[in-house]
């Protein structure tokens, strides 16, 4: 989750100042929080660039493939990319239980909606793409038909997946290299 | 019906932070209550039975808000004194690097607030090394004899002298006798180098047998000179001094004092330094003093930052009343000193931050406590410090008096690392420095400081060294900066 580092350089005199600094310690330049203070949105990056390290089961193959989810809350209209190498967890960020959830649905009106703070995990094997509940309160449905916990189903691009009553939208891009 | 408690921290209790859910709640009871049952072996009786208290106030929506505005309202000092609190950033990049965060505090007497007068028990300390003869003595004797004038019978003053050695010349007494005072102070003559230590120390001797609570002891020594040699033992007096309760002011007169070493020598004890540019200041300096000591509010004012894990107080500035860089102690501590009726005391503070986890912390407790005499008794105010680290971090406006105090400090502090830098012969960036403050002084409208800072530049540049005038005017000058924003 965490971004690397971004100094804050002084357009006036070139010093390196930590990020949040308001005015340069070397000259005292105003340094209005800007250009390299702007987060880069992760996981859901534009470019699809994956955020962290490639799953790697060994194969190859698998190794040279991408696959990128596209989920569109339908009631926010918020879009994320997610790159699917390594296992997404659905729900709503609780720093204090340590609960990180990639796809985080807090500010969609996550708790409102019956989002539980670990929902669901969504995965890949051999290029499919699988939805598993993790007993959440309110459900998870997958295109309209409530799913077994602990289960996995696969879903395919243009289906529909629903969190409690979050209704979301997916789309899968393979960059399918594989055989 | 469980009743709530606000003087108990419920959440420490639980283990918990001030952020917690009720999901959070929840689960930590259950994990405290199987670890301390009485049935267990291992069992905490005590420990179950608060973990049960705080329990059934948190998991009470209702108690638990009203839980949580009175902490809150503790914290803040809903009485006769008050903290409040700005920081630069409430939200913040989750990053692995560390980032800055800035916090503005300010610890406010409510308006009016003054306590019965308290006696006052005062050791003067006047340097009379050749140096002082002619004006700066005989002005130095003036507002001595001021000084006498504006006393009450029931207080104390102590009058000690110092040159190659130092004399009592009034042993510490009531402020009755004042004609043999009078011509006490009147017989002093100028003879001798300047031994600042000899002469501190005795003064303290003279009224370290007068402390009391409801007396202000307070030492002021003034100087025109250099003391060679003897400043680790000054340092360390002072420190023993500021310790016992008893504050440290000093003035220094004219240009050739050193003021790196009457800052430090004053912070010892939450005092200050002050600079007298002409003798026949002396006096009004001197009266003002003496009427802020009979005028406190709060004593011995000192503030704690309790930080997270991960985060650092790189710096403290006093703001208010004057800019100052504020020593930190080595449990993160800062002494402040007294506040005079009428005042505030505000404080910056430079936080670094270093947390690449998203999500509410708290990452840092500030904690103030002073003796408050108006009231007599002993005031605590705190206030936690919470960032939102979040990866749709998104830069929001910096509250105006915030940044109006940080442009400021970063003049002032400019300044302060130019002096700095010099010391260890670094002229260029000296030079570099003084030019930057220069050109923020002349921006916001001190034009007569930004002169002097460009006076210098030009010194330094021409290889020659800056002027102890220069460099006065500028330290003491860029101190009362923050005149404007109280």
């Amino acid at each position: 989750m965490a971004q690397k580092s971004g100094k804050v350089t002084c357009p006036s005199c070139g010093a390196d100042n930590l990020p949040g600094t308001l005015f340069c310690v070397q000259c005292g330049t105003y340094l209005p929080s800007g250009g390299p203070l702007r987060t880069e949105p992760l996981p859901e990056q534009e470019d699809g660039r994956p955020a962290r390290p490639r799953y790697d089961n060994g194969d190859p193959a698998e190794r040279a493939r991408t696959i990128n989810i596209e989920v569109s809350v339908l009631d926010s209209g918020r879009k994320m990319l997610l790159s699917a190498d390594r296992e997404i967890l659905v729900g709503r960020l609780d720093a204090a239980h340590g609960i990180f959830p990639e796809l985080d649905m807090t500010t969609d009106d996550g708790l409102e909606q019956g989002v539980s703070r670990r929902h669901a995990r969504i995965y890949t094997r051999d290029g499919t793409c699988f939805v598993e509940d993790l007993d959440s309160t309110n459900g998870t449905f997958l295109n309209g038909e409530r799913i077994t916990p602990y289960l996995p189903y696969a879903f395919h691009d243009g289906d529909a997946l629903t969190f409690g009553t979050m209704q979301l939208q997916v789309r899968v891009f393979d960059t399918g290299e594989s055989v | 019906m469980p009743t709530l408690d606000a003087t108990k921290d419920y959440y420490r209790v639980l283990e918990l932070t001030v952020v917690a859910d009720q999901d959070a709640i929840r689960d930590a009871r259950r994990d405290l209550a199987q670890r301390y049952h009485p049935d267990t072996g291992h069992g905490d009786t005590e420990r179950f039975r608060q973990v049960q208290e705080a329990y059934e106030v948190l998991s009470d929506p209702l108690l638990k808000r009203a839980y949580d505005r009175q902490r809150e309202q503790r914290g803040a000092g809903a009485g006769p004194v008050t903290l409040t609190l700005l920081q630069s950033r409430d939200e913040m990049p989750p990053m692995e690097s560390q980032q800055m965060l800035y916090l503005f505090a300010e610890i406010r007497p409510q308006e009016g607030l003054r306590g019965p007068r308290k006696r006052l028990n005062i050791g003067l300390v006047i340097d009379r090394s050749t140096s002082m003869q002619g004006e700066r003595l005989h002005n130095v004797k003036l507002a001595a004899v001021d000084l006498l004038e504006s006393l009450q019978p029931d207080d104390r003053l102590a009058v000690v002298t110092f040159s190659d050695r130092a004399e009592v010349v009034v042993a510490s007494q009531f402020a009755r006798n004042r004609r043999a005072l009078r011509s006490a102070i009147a017989s002093i003559v100028a003879d001798g180098g300047t031994e600042i230590y000899q002469g501190l120390a005795i003064g303290i001797e003279q009224v370290a047998p007068y402390l009391s609570d409801d007396t202000v002891t307070h030492v002021i020594l003034l100087t025109d000179g250099r003391t060679y040699g003897d400043e680790e033992l000054a340092l360390s007096a002072a420190t023993r001094a500021g310790a016992d309760g008893i504050g440290i002011s000093a003035f220094g007169i004219g240009e050739d004092w050193n003021d790196l070493f009457l800052d430090s020598l004053a912070h010892r004890s939450g005092g200050t330094s002050h600079y007298i540019d002409t003798p026949s200041k002396v006096q009004r300096v001197l009266r003002a003093q003496v009427r802020g000591l009979s005028n406190l509010v709060l004593k011995g004012l000192s503030a704690r930052v309790g930080a997270a894990p991960g985060v650092e107080v790189q710096a403290a500035y006093r703001v208010l009343p004057n800019m100052e860089l504020l020593p930190i102690k080595a449990d993160n501590s800062i002494d402040l000193g007294n506040v005079l009726a009428g005042e505030s005391c505000a404080i910056a503070l430079e936080l670094v931050v270093r947390d690449a986890e998203a999500g509410l912390h708290r990452v840092a407790r500030l904690a103030a406590e002073a003796n408050s005499i108006a009231s007599a008794r002993h005031v605590e105010l705190w206030r936690d410090i919470e960032v939102t680290f979040t990866s749709d971090y998104q830069a929001k406006p910096v509250a105006p008096r915030l940044l109006n105090v940080l442009a400021r400090l970063s003049v002032f502090s400019l300044q302060e690392q130019a002096w700095r830098v010099l010391e260890s012969g670094d002229t260029r960036q000296a030079t570099h420095y003084l030019e930057s403050a220069a050109t923020h002084l002349f921006d916001l409208g001190y034009r007569d400081l930004g002169r002097a800072a460009m006076l210098e530049v030009d010194r330094l540049s021409h290889g020659s060294d800056p002027s102890d005038k220069g460099r006065k005017k500028l330290r003491y000058g860029t101190r009362a900066l923050s005149m404007s924003i109280s």
